[in-house]
């Protein structure tokens, strides 16, 4: 299936997303969606960036830095891979 | 002073929803609210309270902490080594040794946090972002390119750009000053951070980061160019933001196309309160007031710091600034703050009055 990471927010709100194809079942993918999702009770990071992650037309708000080992080396190229989505 | 709060989830619910929440009929919701309502109300109160004591009441009350002698400067910095794991940096600075570093992120934001402290304790005896001393903390190197710099709460972190459009977010003194200004506003105000009071809150930054740049480099309202992250963008026409212009900061840029900023109330932009719409364009529909204040700054002349910042600190550290106020709130109270200190129809109140008036606010 392919997964595409969108980045949002910042000192200038810029978005940047980059997608790859992942061979995960969906049993995986909700589990990693879980596991990953953001603390809804966050304190809102002034400037900060936020994540999600789109899967077909499912978008799920995503915390980077709960991503566990085994999806470290993933979560790090699809970073690396994101480009720029120009504004309208 | 949003440090004394029980949850930090009552600096965040607006007073409206409280109150229909207080009207739930789930029981336990509505005994929640209550109880966030009275802690809201004492808070309130307090801060009121402390505001108007003197130092040497405060200090009697624990607010302040006994002075030690001169109050200085405590800033760490530390290099995330382009990692992610803030509690893993390593400490590259610290002003109690104030070692020679080669770092020039490092050498960057220890410049850029100095002439911040030095802008809010030289000009409004302001001691730190809480006005306690607070140790302030700056984390450079943060991810590998990461093209961004943030204040978390707790501390002031820079990318190092993706080297293509961005450069180190560390290179410009004003985003420095910027992220520091997220903090003071945190223990003051606390504006949400969202729709017309998330704007206001960047415009502070904005506006006290751009007068600590100028300050830095004795630059008067005429001699600044009102740009805010000048150098941070790569290639010479390009900046982040234009407090003058607001719009122009980049046009026709190959990545980013155009700067979004309105500079007038008729051109606000109605974004979704969410982080793709930009929290309700905090970062967007600021270039209003950022104008309004670039406008007023303008027309008294001289340094920006002297008079116009004079006023808009009066409003930052107001207790009538209330967290969900409107760019209107704001604009009544810089005119109510430069009556108070210049006089009813003095020129500053005139050239405030202009300013608001030129953005259509």
């Amino acid at each position: 299936m392919k997964v595409k990471l969108i980045r949002t927010g910042g000192f200038i709100p810029v978005t940047k997303a980059a997608e790859t194809e992942v061979n995960l079942t969906d049993t995986e993918l909700v589990r990693l969606l879980e596991v990953i999702h953001p603390d809804p009770k966050a304190h809102r990071i002034k400037d900060g960036n936020y994540y999600e992650l789109t899967v077909g037309n499912n978008s799920t708000p995503v915390d980077l830095d709960k991503v566990p080992d085994k999806y470290r080396a993933l979560f790090s190229k699809l970073k690396s891979d994101m480009r720029i989505i120009k504004r309208d | 002073m949003c440090k004394n709060h029980f949850n930090p989830i009552h600096c965040i619910i607006p007073p409206y929803m409280i109150k229909k929440l207080m009207e739930s009929g789930n029981k336990k919701i509505a005994d929640k609210a209550i109880n966030t309502n009275f802690r809201n109300y004492r808070f309130r109160n307090d801060r009121i309270f402390f505001h108007n004591s003197s130092l040497k009441e405060k200090r009697i009350l624990g607010v302040i902490a006994k002075q030690v002698g001169k109050e200085v400067l405590q800033m760490k910095v530390y290099d995330c080594k382009q990692k992610t794991d803030l509690a893993g940096a390593t400490l590259l600075w610290d002003s109690k040794n104030n070692q020679k570093i080669t770092s020039l992120a490092g050498k960057n934001v220890i410049k850029g946090g100095k002439a911040s402290w030095d802008f809010y304790w030289q000009l409004f005896g302001r001691n730190s972002i809480d006005n306690n001393g607070l140790l302030i903390k700056q984390y450079v190197h943060f991810d590998k390119g990461m093209d961004n710099a943030y204040w978390d709460g707790r501390r002031m972190v820079y990318g190092d750009g993706d080297g293509t459009v961005f450069t180190s977010f560390t290179i410009d003194i004003d985003i420095i000053g910027h992220e520091l200004t997220h903090g003071v506003m945190e223990n003051e105000a606390n504006l949400d951070y969202e729709n017309q009071a998330g704007a206001l809150n960047e415009s502070f930054s904005d506006i006290f980061g751009i007068m600590i740049k100028q300050r830095f480099n004795n630059q008067d309202v005429k001699k600044s160019n009102w740009l805010i992250g000048e150098r941070v963008m790569i290639g010479p026409k390009y900046a982040l933001r234009s407090l003058k212009a607001p719009g122009t900061a980049y046009l026709n840029h190959p990545e980013l196309g155009n700067d979004p900023q309105p500079a007038t109330m008729d051109k606000y932009q109605n974004l979704p309160n969410t982080s793709a719409g930009d929290w309700g364009g905090v970062h967007i529909n600021s270039g209003i007031t950022n104008f309004a204040f670039y406008v007023a700054a303008y027309n008294m002349g001289g340094y920006a710091w002297d008079k116009t910042g004079r006023i808009w600190y009066a409003v930052l550290t107001d207790v009538k600034l209330t967290q969900n106020a409107k760019f209107a709130d704001v604009k009544n109270l810089t005119i109510v703050n430069a009556e108070k200190i210049y006089g009813i129809n003095s020129p500053e109140v005139k050239a405030v009055k202009q300013g608001w008036a030129e953005a259509k606010v």
